[in-house]
């Protein structure tokens, strides 16, 4: 299929994570697109690759093109270079001809997980690409970032689904390869190759990646935080009580400091750094540890 | 006397480096000196200088009772001279590392010619000067460094007197190493104290402390917390680039490594005026 026919105007939307190469992928793209003799319209949100946040690309290529930015619903191609990132965009997919590219590779953001205490699950997008390649017309889905750490360097993901857009548009492998040389740097033209002609292979015989919607988080060490206090030292300056980020601490009645809600203590450290008087330490103990102690104060 | 028990240590304990039975120490509550002296030993700890290794110099003041905490050898000196008397400890005894904790009175009033000649002499040890802007000990005087227009009980109408610069002091007198940190960083400003060991040759490292029961209750500003907190709001680190966060920090004053120079030691230097070793 060819976006390029159907409409007078193609549009490919490019999403993902700061420090991905949405830009590089959408310079790739405007520049091809150039050289064929299109006008072209690219329009870009960035610099969120310092906070580790979403980054989006418009490009649109065609004969006449008016506006730099896609209306919502009217993009030929989304490609997306992270998951939760595909799901956050694929309304603005064209739901009958719109082709949707994603890699299934998942960047979890920090706030994901809202619940500070141990052990707890992220949230993330909780759809499979089985779910969602049966609804858009025509759908691609791989773990790119897999593939490319096999062949050699995991940044090369991005070239990988480039190789699988240059299915669906009408330009010459030649081309895009000497237009993706112009950008990536000059050590790795030959990795990015590699990865954008495995990209064109595997659509030949593409296959739906199996994922579960669950967010595999590093489990948490069976370590607890335990404030030893020193009551004699503390001199109750408040600065401990003032500076908890977790408001776990509090002032007794003779001004000294109580752990009032250890449950809290994420173990930042913080109130025994800023203890003046070091009357504030704090223990990690093993949380099998832990419990006879809770037992025998109860007892 | 502790033998080098931080090389086993797991994790950073400071009391392990403390004389405990003097514990709790006689500073006021929420001294920001505390925090100061917990960064040091941090320092000390994860370079791994044993206490054998290690000489703690102080002047007269609250900084300088400091050194009476530190379970290693510490000297407690006259008013002003804690620098002179580095000075020699430190030609005299190559083999110490030497590091002298004074106040700003201590160090820029009455021992300012021994700061500037420090400075110049460019002798192995490190110089933690704890600004707290007051004469805490003696009841809250007037210091050099004390902010115009604030109150002591020698100012009670606001003082006069321009602010001491003690870096730029520093700096145009010689120092190779500067550095200026806030108290409530703990972890930067022990980063901080590890350069300056590292450097070859003086290093000063100026640390803004807070003294809330004289200084910061005569000029309303708060408690301890909101005291450090004020202190971390008016400085900017180096990192982000002293001349491009300025403009939107005006009166702000920067914190880090502020001069790193290679400079000749007093004693490298000494010696290749003597090739032969004659004393």
């Amino acid at each position: 299929m060819s976006a390029s026919k159907t409409h007078p105007v193609t549009n490919v939307l490019v999403v993902g994570v700061g420090g991905q190469g949405v830009i590089m992928v959408s310079k790739v793209l405007a520049l091809l697109c150039q050289r064929q003799g299109h006008e072209v319209k690219q329009s870009e949100v960035h610099g969120m690759a310092k906070r580790g946040g979403a980054v989006f690309s418009h490009i649109r290529f065609g004969k006449k093109v008016h506006s730099p930015t896609i209306p919502t619903g009217e993009a030929d191609i989304l490609i997306a270079l992270e998951w939760a990132e595909s799901m956050r965009w694929i309304n603005q997919l064209n739901p009958e001809t719109g082709t949707f590219i994603s890699d299934t590779h998942k960047i979890v953001p920090p706030f994901a997980c809202r619940n500070r205490s141990r052990n707890q699950k992220a949230v993330y997008s909780k759809e499979t690409p089985k779910d969602v390649l049966g609804k858009v017309a025509q759908g691609y889905a791989l773990d790119a970032v897999g593939v490319a750490a096999e062949l050699g360097n995991e940044r090369a993901a991005n070239t990988i689904l480039l190789g699988v857009m240059s299915t669906v548009l009408d330009f010459s492998v030649d081309d895009w390869l000497d237009v993706i040389a112009k950008f990536v740097p000059p050590k790795s033209i030959e990795i990015n190759k590699k990865a954008f002609l495995y990209g064109r292979e595997w659509v030949k015989e593409a296959t739906i990646p199996e994922m579960n919607g669950e967010v595999e988080i590093e489990k948490a060490a069976e370590l607890t935080n335990e404030l030893e206090i020193i009551p004699a030292w503390c001199k109750g300056c408040d600065i401990c009580v003032r500076m908890c980020p977790e408001h776990c601490l509090e002032l007794d009645a003779e001004q000294k400091v109580v752990n009032a809600r250890p449950d809290n203590c994420t173990g930042c450290r913080i109130c025994e750094w800023l203890c003046p008087d070091f009357a504030i330490k704090l223990h990690k103990v093993p949380v099998n540890e832990k419990q006879p102690d809770a037992a025998m104060v109860e007892a | 006397m502790n033998m080098e028990p931080h090389i086993s240590a797991e994790e950073f304990d400071i009391r392990q480096f403390m004389r405990l039975d003097l514990f709790p120490h006689f500073l006021c509550p929420g001294c920001g000196h505390g925090m100061a002296l917990r960064a040091l030993m941090w320092a000390l700890w994860e370079q791994n200088i044993s206490m054998d290794k290690l000489a703690v110099v102080c002047g007269i003041g609250c900084s300088g009772r400091l050194g009476a905490y530190i379970d290693s050898n510490t000297f407690h000196t006259t008013h002003g001279r804690p620098l002179a008397y580095a000075t020699g400890l430190a030609l005299a005894r190559p083999d110490l590392h030497v590091v002298v904790i004074t106040g700003d009175g201590d160090c820029l009033a009455i021992g300012g010619n021994h700061l500037i000649h420090a400075c110049r002499r460019n002798v192995n040890m490190t110089c933690l000067m704890l600004n707290n802007e007051v004469y805490g000990m003696t009841g809250g005087q007037v210091s050099p460094t004390t902010s115009p227009t604030r109150y002591t009980t020698t100012t009670p109408y606001g003082n006069a007197e321009p602010v001491f610069d003690a870096c730029k002091l520093a700096e145009a007198a010689g120092a190779g190493f500067v550095g200026r940190e806030v108290t409530m960083q703990v972890p930067t400003l022990k980063d901080l104290i590890k350069q300056a060991f590292d450097y070859d040759g003086f290093s000063f490292v100026e640390i803004i402390s807070d003294c809330t029961e004289i200084f910061g209750r005569k000029n309303q500003l708060g408690e301890s917390a909101e005291m450090i907190m004020s202190q971390k709001a008016s400085t900017r680190p180096d990192s982000y680039g002293t001349r491009v966060d300025e403009p939107f920090r005006p009166n702000s004053l920067p914190t880090g490594v502020l001069v790193k120079t290679d400079r000749l030691e007093y004693r490298a230097h000494q010696q290749s005026l003597n090739p032969k070793g004659q004393k």
